[in-house]
């Protein structure tokens, strides 16, 4: 199957390096792992959202034939080590700190919450071990919302923190915003509400654990977005040292942010392993998954805004209330980021932010694909709401609004410079691509028949991985680093912290290095998840395409220096003359020079050059260049049946700036996806709880995804990019399809229900709810 | 329970618990794990084989209830060293992003256009409805199968 060829691999479709595993069948996930002896793991879980636990009796389970050990709560803490949450602790995150345990020891705090670990020889075993388990529990008023979280008598989900306050409220300014909007001839209020809605990958959380207790050393096999971060959760909670700890990972069945380090239940099942001696495999269920996993959203935004009568954009005053679920997690963090990009590419003259964490009894906030998204909603879609008022287009407001590209470039109210931003661009293209003029005649002839067209647009910037900061002296997002090695049998071998799951870092990264090196495609192997060999790294935040990318490229150019520099050894030439190409190197001028790079790398690594440099390997780092930001317009037409309130999508287009491109099938591959899940978000999804939080949505019966019926072609064009570095122009484009195809399709969904003066505050619009906005909207006539 | 069951043209004959579902069989007792579990309630379609010639979701089909049946599963649809037709369409279209719903989809589509070669992209999206995959947002799948189902035509 190999034979890839191509002038240059870099900006072409080549196929990608995966699928020839994946699509046999013999893709390698965490729950194809066996080893001799395993065991496998099963979690009892709270049936109650709120509950003193007052006692756990393991001893029916202990006794079922098959069962080799249970551990309630507090028997895994005496065999692990306190500590916080390690994404949290790794992004040095201040604030209350939740004392709590990996299983629930003295209180249950939502439903699914496990209280205790049944190892057994199959996860039937297990299953019937975790069915005879017998907990009490004493139940306690649930804290199902976080506007309950926040007043005064709500009981504390932690008790250490005496109240339900996950991130304190803080308010920062930007401009003078009271004489902005007393000054403002408009001033418009919305409240705005985001529902919660997760990730769902289609594999769920899972890992072996094995101990090998004469090396005292642990070896986890897991699904992860970082095989170190893994490992620093691991080392932290069992108590061990770093090196002792070693975590490989194999392919991984999507995240999406879900599965950043390791979980609760991974942390329990590895320290049962430890335990008892033997491996220990734990797989969620897709129950386990819906209910326990995590979920995200569920933000809610009071937005003042102050405009001219003529549509000039002057400020906005935003007030955040997070639902954080219960245990610690991404939901501290996102207020930070919200604030940031809250401006998107618009230019405004102050900005006020606000936000509050509430810690309720639901599922943790856990990051998914753009978890900052909802700043973009709610923008966006207030943008339209104030058009509407104010009867200017919508295209033509955010068209005034945009921050002119100007050299020195204009500065985000927040920071940032809105260097290369071509949203003005994106917007005027899709516009003409959707031909909306031509489209409001024909919404306008449908209307007269009784169907409701609408079209929306939506714009967002994403800092993928952002511009250079003017003062600040390393780039947007730290650094990436890359070993190189070209190997003895002339592979150039990629040892990248990247953990793909689906981003296809094995063909992108090889199409950057084979062009920079001067070796066929299928000369270069991209090595992932193993932190014996692979550096730091986490695949997240669309950082791999310019932060990977670009120490893939700069990686490559040091590799090669370093072998010319040996070849010039071997071929008598000054290392000057030399190149390599199509995996050969030759004196400049001389084909019949050509030595092809594997006889180079057999001679380096013979041993036998005593006064050269043979070691062929070279440590990289990348500071992210000039960086820089992805940048797209997306546009919807839907069609709404007002009798059943479906909508169904027309037409999809969106018009993208993701910087130079790698791999265009994969980039749109990206972006589809990504409007897919902002598909779902709207029109079907929903992590639903009742008032007495008790889980609502725990399997694909009630929990709806989109479908193949669902899910429309998507059109994508990529504009042509405002270079900002000399080499790496690559930017990440793995979140803007699911920031921004919410508020287009809800714009849309708006749009063609304004004969009925419909207004949309909300996010998730199911057939129902449409039903009632437009009952709603004609009984106030 | 005793069964035989024959997978991918092999025989195998042994003792199985009652409950066990076929997609474990398969993945346990014959370390088949190219049919993945995707959520054991027959709606996401990750588990789908082809049991004698129609596609099953085998996390809703016990093991006991194979026995005696013709059972094809991802692993015996390439051909020797290389892909199917389909599988080739499929690599050709970027038809997939992290592979786990792959298995299902592929076992899906084989069986859908055994029975309707001439079949258009609605009829395609329609028959694969009942598989989700949380990736690719579906149209580079579709394209996959329209492909194959195109080259196939031309012989």
């Amino acid at each position: 199957m190999a034979g890839i060829v191509a002038e240059r691999y870099t900006g072409a479709s080549i196929k990608r390096s995966e699928d020839p595993r994946i699509l046999t069948g013999a893709g390698r996930y965490v729950d194809d792992i066996k080893l001799p002896g395993m065991l496998h793991a099963a979690f009892v879980r709270s049936p109650l959202a709120h509950a003193r636990v007052l006692s756990v009796d393991l001893s029916a389970a202990r006794a079922l034939p098959g069962v080799v050990a249970a551990f309630t709560g507090a028997e895994v803490e005496a065999m692990t080590v306190p500590g916080p949450d390690a994404l949290m602790a790794l992004m040095g995150a201040s604030g209350p700190s939740p004392e709590f345990t990996l299983l629930a020891t003295d209180k249950v705090r939502f439903v699914g919450d496990p209280v205790a670990i049944v190892v057994a020889e199959s996860r039937y075993l297990a299953e019937d071990g975790c069915d005879v388990v017998e907990v009490e529990y004493d139940d306690l008023p649930p804290v199902a919302s976080a506007a309950f979280a926040l007043e005064p008598g709500s009981p504390p989900v932690f008790a250490n923190l005496g109240d339900n306050i996950a991130r304190p409220h803080s308010r920062t300014e930007f401009g003078d915003v009271s004489a902005t909007f007393a000054g403002a001839e408009r001033v418009f209020d919305f409240h705005i509400d985001v529902h919660r809605h997760q990730n769902v990958p289609m594999e769920g959380r899972g890992c072996v654990a094995s101990y090998d207790a004469d090396l005292g050393v642990m070896t986890v096999y897991a699904a992860t977005q970082s095989v170190h971060v893994s490992r620093i959760a691991v080392a932290m909670r069992l108590g061990m040292e770093h090196d002792k700890v070693r975590v490989l990972a194999g392919d991984i069945g999507g995240s999406f942010g879900l599965k950043i380090g390791a979980s609760r239940e991974e942390l329990a099942a590895a320290a049962a392993a430890r335990a008892v001696g033997r491996p220990v495999k734990w797989v969620e269920d897709r129950g386990e998954n819906l209910t326990a996993s995590g979920q995200a959203r569920e933000e809610s935004f009071d937005v003042r805004a102050a405009v001219s009568n003529d549509g000039d954009l002057l400020g906005l005053d935003v007030k955040v209330v997070i639902d954080t679920g219960a245990y610690p997690g991404m939901g501290t963090m996102v207020p930070s980021i919200m604030q940031e990009m809250m401006p998107g590419p618009y230019q405004l003259v102050a900005l006020g932010f606000e936000s509050t964490a509430a810690i309720t009894n639901k599922a943790s906030y856990v990051a998914y694909r753009g978890p900052w998204a909802s700043e973009t909603f709610v923008r966006e879609r207030v943008i339209d709401l104030m058009a509407k008022d104010l009867g200017i287009d919508p295209v033509e407001f955010r068209r005034r609004n945009f921050a002119a590209r100007t050299d020195p470039p204009a500065m985000m109210i927040t920071g940032r410079p809105l260097v290369g931003v071509t949203s003005s661009e994106s917007l005027d293209r899709v516009t003409q691509l959707v031909d909306v003029p031509a489209f409001r005649r024909r919404q306008a002839e449908a209307r007269q028949r009784g169907r409701y067209l609408g079209v929306g647009v939506a714009t967002f910037i994403e800092a993928a991985p952002g511009p250079r900061s003017p003062d600040g002296p390393s780039g947007p997002m730290g650094m990436e680093s890359m070993r190189l090695r070209l190997e003895e049998d002339g592979i150039v071998a990629l040892f990248t912290g990247q953990m793909p799951h689906g981003q296809s870092h094995q063909t992108t990264l090889a199409q950057i290095a084979a062009d920079e090196f001067g070796v066929p495609f299928d000369q270069v192997r991209v090595v992932v998840g193993d932190t014996d060999v692979v550096p730091f790294g986490l695949t997240g935040g669309s950082r791999s395409a310019t932060m990977t990318g670009g120490v893939a490229l700069h990686g490559a150019r040091q590799l090669k220096v370093k072998v010319l520099d040996f070849a010039s050894h071997l071929m008598e030439a000054s290392a000057r003359d030399l190149q390599i190409t199509d995996g050969n190197i030759w004196v400049r001028g001389d084909p019949a020079s050509a030595v092809p790079v594997s006889e180079v790398a057999r001679q380096a690594a013979s041993g036998q050059f005593a006064d050269v440099d043979a070691n062929l390997e070279v440590q990289a780092t990348f500071d992210g260049g000039e960086g820089g930001w992805s940048v797209g317009t997306h546009c919807a037409i839907v069609e709404v049946d007002i009798e059943t309130g479906l909508v169904e999508i027309e037409r999809y287009v969106a018009v993208e700036d993701c910087g130079a491109l790698i791999n265009p099938a994969i980039v749109e591959g990206q972006i589809r996806g990504g409007v897919a899940q902002g598909i779902g978000a709207v029109l079907l999804e929903r992590s639903a709880y009742d008032q007495d939080g008790n889980f609502q949505s725990a399997t694909f019966m009630d929990y709806l995804l989109p479908t193949a019926c669902d899910v429309p072609r998507i059109e994508v064009e990529h504009l042509q990019t405002v270079p900002l570095d000399a080499d790496v122009n690559f930017r990440g484009v793995g979140e803007g399809g699911m920031i921004v195809a919410p508020p287009t399709l809800v714009n849309a969904i708006e749009d063609a229900l304004a004969p009925f003066g419909v207004r949309i505050y909300e996010q998730h619009l199911p057939p129902a709810r449409i039903v009632e906005l437009i009952a709603a909207a004609t009984a106030g006539r | 329970m005793d069964i035989t069951v024959t997978v991918n043209g092999a025989t195998h004959s042994g003792c199985v618990e009652a409950r066990k579902t076929l997609a474990d069989f398969l993945r346990d007792d014959l370390d088949l794990t190219g049919t993945h579990v995707g959520c054991e309630h027959g709606v996401c379609g990750a588990c789908t084989v082809i049991v004698d010639g129609r596609p099953v979701r085998s996390c809703l089909m016990l093991a006991v209830q194979a026995a005696g049946s013709e059972v094809t599963t991802i692993e015996g649809l390439a051909t020797d060293g290389g892909l199917g037709p389909l599988q080739q369409a499929m690599w050709d279209s970027h038809s997939f992003q992290c592979g786990f719903c792959t298995p299902g989809f592929i076992m899906q589509a084989t069986a859908f256009l055994r029975a309707h070669p001439d079949a258009g992209e609605r009829q395609i999206r329609e028959a694969l409805s009942g598989n989700i995959c949380r990736c690719t947002g579906y149209q580079s799948i579709i394209d996959g199968v329209l492909l194959a189902a195109e080259r196939s035509r031309q012989g």
